[in-house]
């Protein structure tokens, strides 16, 4: 599971900004919402009969596989930068 | 055919060694190709992990350059969650792709066939050079 975002943004004629976005804590925080996201998701596999299980099980699939991605895009002297760890 | 094959069995056309002669030297023949062959089947292939597409180009003059390395793991994970996708959707996703000049039928994509595809991308590089840009998929 991710542990950490890192972003990025280099801008023209500014310092650059740096965040560290803890996955957990974040998580933690928003438990209220990511609860009402599964039951969407459960809701929305009932209706096109999809497998509810087999659906959150590949989307934490997803979720665990982020680790190691990387997202880096400049244009001229502006860049962002998107890690995930 | 080999060229050390060929020669034996034509030794052995001309007479000049017998039928058990020729069985021998083919047979050490293969004893000494076997080792050979496996050595370049057992070469060190490198675990690969992500893969990466590096496109640099140049917009109204000034450089641009995205940098994207995505897990295969990452793949391989959206490929079952692909797996899922409702026939119907799929149906309407043949229709814009079509329309869009992409007559591909997702339909008959399977998720075995794109595990496949995922599993040999480490063999996979893609290279297309233009005037103003350059893009460059590959495995590390």
């Amino acid at each position: 599971m991710p542990q950490v975002v890192t972003v990025r943004v280099n801008r023209p004629d500014r310092r650059p900004l740096r965040f560290w976005v803890p996955v957990l804590p974040v998580a933690l925080l928003l438990f209220p919402i990511v609860v009402l996201v599964v039951l969407a998701a459960i809701v929305a596999c009932l209706v096109f009969r999809i497998g509810a299980v087999r659906a959150l099980g590949a989307g934490w699939r997803v979720i665990s596989a982020l680790p190691g991605a990387r997202f880096d895009i400049e244009q001229g002297r502006t860049a962002v930068l998107v890690a995930i760890r | 055919m080999t060229e050390q094959r060929k020669d034996i069995l034509d030794m052995l056309a001309a007479g000049k060694i017998t039928a058990e002669e020729a069985e021998q030297l083919i047979a050490a023949l293969e004893r000494d190709q076997a080792p050979a062959a496996a050595g370049l089947d057992a070469r060190p292939k490198g675990k690969v992990k992500y893969l990466r597409v590096v496109v640099d180009a140049t917009d109204n003059g000034e450089p641009s350059r995205v940098n994207v390395r995505v897990p295969l793991q990452l793949l391989r994970a959206g490929v079952r969650l692909a797996a899922l996708v409702p026939p119907q959707a799929l149906v309407k996703a043949n229709a814009s792709l079509s329309d869009s000049g992409v007559p591909i039928d997702l339909t008959q994509l399977k998720p075995e066939q794109l595990e496949a595809l995922v599993e040999h991308l480490d063999d996979v590089t893609v290279e297309v050079d233009s005037p103003d840009a350059t893009v460059r998929v590959f495995c590390e």
